[in-house]
């Protein structure tokens, strides 16, 4: 009986090690926007676990947050969707003490009307939403797609039609529509709006889908020749297509009217569990080796200056990662709507949907 | 313990659930149809800080937008006339199993039961995904059955991304809801009644249509509420299968919480396939009980 005794005596003090569960980071991220070998080492670093769970969209990402989402630590959204965190009072303020590399971005990406000062976020990687596609079926139908005509223009749709498929976002599909159309990404004129949407109708019966979340699947097995998605997607795409050696490439094309150019930041949610863990983990994605792993396996634009020159010199060839000064200047950063413009976007675009 | 009391306490626990779960969440659901909604989703005050471009207080807008345009009445038209083909193509696949399953000996229907609900250990967006490669067009299953039009003289046609493939996940997702209420009910049945039928000279067609039949009907209503409720607010089979023609209703009241942060429209819409679901459950009750007396 004693040992018994003796025993669960011991077991009740060792419990409380039982107990103790490894630290946890929650990332709350993009699909495809980090390699596992940069989770590795930093698990490897912090001696804790990273927990990832994703979005697709920043709209869905606010909606998440809005209706109560909690237990994020770090999350990655676009500037414009970091303006609307702020404005929620959803962000923990950074502390710079605990981020020194932040001195590695470069200045043009820091201090943007989005977060003046960069009090909340810090600039992490660059997407571009553009066109990828297929080379060996485009060069088989001779369509040359630099221009946003290869998704919106019904001639040259009529060779493509159920082969397309076009975000299943109604900010970049209408700024894709917009910017054919010579205006601006941001362009909130309704006229102009209503002209996209004509644009955006008329092209629909060609599209094989609005698709958000399965395009890299389906340029790499072939079933879609052209899709409008995420530069770093269609590098993923490109990827997956040479691990299964299939005949063709995806690459991506920068469309000559200029195209959506997406800066996304890390930042903390206010009631992360972890801001310790989460300090480190910025930290730790700022320093020029992680960084370049941004673009060095996923292909993502990269605005961290320590990283250049860890970056894999063939990838400062593609365009799509790093724009020359001409297609820089036709970028733009979407901003937020107001509820007034966020109303009539969203009615276009259910109307889109239905008809 | 008297049994008024015992039955409070058996029934307690989930009339609370259902209270808590159910009927909270559609009362906020009325309530915020009634609002402005807020910058970020979720709502706008419902008194403001005296800023008159602020919306703010109660409103019926949005019931008013809902009936205004007639897309959002055609989609709900749209959205029902997709449930009921799924319905109806369950029953017809379902009915034949479930007998068969109720007729076979008693030793083997449990494992035939346990194979009817053995897709159930998988998650069902991976069974989804499994379609999408199944239906995809470079699949034997596509090939084959383009191969098989084009013998008529038919344009291959893809099926991915098309309506087809909605109903095909639809259905694949919901026979195990129609087949395991309709085993239920005939597997009850008294195989002396056939027995007698035959006896006084009815033949296999006659005794289904008049005895079989009519006495599976609460498992037909019960089986058809369980695959037309869920079908008609479904959203995850048109995102994944659907090509750009296949928007559901559940996809439109998913669009409005989670991207267009219009919660008071997405209620609006809430409360309408609600309403909808409830009238068909109520309905399927009710005749299930006519028959029954």
């Amino acid at each position: 009986m004693k040992k018994l005794l003796v025993a669960f005596a011991a077991v009740l003090v060792s419990l409380p090690a039982f107990a103790q569960k490894p630290a946890v980071l929650h990332l709350y991220n993009w699909n495809n926007y980090m390699s596992d070998e940069t989770i590795k080492r930093f698990e490897a670093t912090c001696a804790c676990k990273v927990k990832q769970t994703y979005y697709s969209d920043n709209d869905e990402l606010i909606a998440k947050l809005q209706a109560g989402g909690t237990g994020y630590d770090v999350m990655v959204p676009t500037m414009n969707a970091v303006a609307a965190l702020i404005k929620m009072n959803a962000l923990l303020p950074l502390d710079p003490a605990k981020i020194p590399n932040l001195k590695n971005v470069m200045p043009q990406y820091l201090n943007t009307e989005f977060d003046p000062g960069n009090k909340y976020s810090a600039p992490y990687a660059m997407t571009i939403t553009l066109v990828g596609y297929n080379d060996k079926k485009m060069k088989e139908l001779g369509i040359t797609p630099d221009s946003w005509a290869t998704i919106f223009d019904p001639a040259i749709l009529a060779k493509l039609k159920g082969k397309v498929t076009v975000m299943d976002s109604q900010r970049e599909l209408m700024a894709a529509a917009l910017k054919y159309r010579g205006y601006s990404a941001n362009d909130v004129d309704e006229k102009h709006l209503m002209e996209a949407k004509e644009v955006i109708l008329a092209a629909k019966p060609y599209w094989a889908a609005f698709n958000a979340s399965s395009y890299i699947k389906e340029l790499t097995v072939g079933n879609i020749w052209l899709a409008h998605g995420f530069s770093n997607d269609m590098f993923q795409a490109d990827l997956d297509a040479k691990a299964a050696k299939r005949p063709f490439r995806v690459l991506p094309a920068m469309p000559k009217e200029g195209a959506v150019l997406a800066l996304d930041a890390m930042v903390i949610h206010k009631s992360a569990p972890r801001p310790d863990l989460a300090h480190q983990f910025i930290d730790f994605m700022l320093q020029g080796q992680n960084a370049a792993d941004l673009t060095n396996m996923i292909g993502s634009g990269n605005p961290n200056q320590e990283a250049q020159k860890f970056i894999a010199p063939e990838l400062k060839q593609i365009k799509a990662i790093f724009p020359d000064a001409d297609t820089a200047k036709k970028l733009e950063m979407l901003k937020d709507l107001n509820p007034k413009q966020r109303r009539f976007a969203n009615r276009l675009w259910t109307e889109i949907k239905l008809k | 313990m008297s049994t008024r009391v015992q039955k409070w306490i058996l029934s307690g626990p989930p009339l609370l659930y259902l209270l808590v779960f159910f009927a909270v969440p559609v009362g906020i659901m009325v309530l915020a149809s009634f609002r402005y909604a807020g910058e970020f989703g979720g709502l706008a005050p419902l008194f403001g800080t005296g800023d008159p471009d602020e919306l703010t207080g109660l409103t019926l807008e949005s019931y008013q937008r809902f009936f205004d345009d007639r897309i959002y009445l055609e989609l709900f038209a749209k959205s029902f006339v997709y449930a009921v083909v799924t319905t109806v193509a369950c029953l017809a696949c379902a009915y034949p199993l479930s007998l068969m399953i109720a007729r076979s000996p008693k030793k083997s229907r449990d494992l035939l039961v346990l194979l009817v609900i053995l897709p159930f250990w998988s998650n069902f967006l991976i069974r989804v995904y499994a379609w999408m490669i199944i239906l995809g067009p470079q699949s034997l299953f596509t090939r084959a059955f383009n191969g098989l039009t084009g013998a008529f003289g038919l344009e291959p046609m893809p099926l991915l991304f098309s309506p087809i493939a909605v109903l095909i996940g639809l259905v694949y997702v919901h026979l195990p809801f129609m087949v395991l209420p309709l085993y239920a009910n005939l597997e009850k049945h008294d195989p002396a009644l056939l027995d007698a039928a035959q006896d006084l000279g009815a033949n296999a067609w006659q005794r289904f249509w008049r005895i079989t039949f009519p006495l599976s009907l609460p498992g037909v209503y019960a089986g058809a509420a369980l695959v037309f409720i869920p079908a008609l607010g479904i959203f995850a089979i048109p995102d994944l299968l659907g090509g750009t023609d296949s928007m559901l209703i559940g996809n439109l009241v998913k669009q409005q919480f989670l991207d267009a942060r219009d919660w008071p429209f997405g209620s609006v819409l809430s409360i309408v396939l609600t309403a909808a679901a409830i009238l068909f459950a109520g309905l399927a009750a009710w005749f299930g009980r006519q028959k029954r007396t």
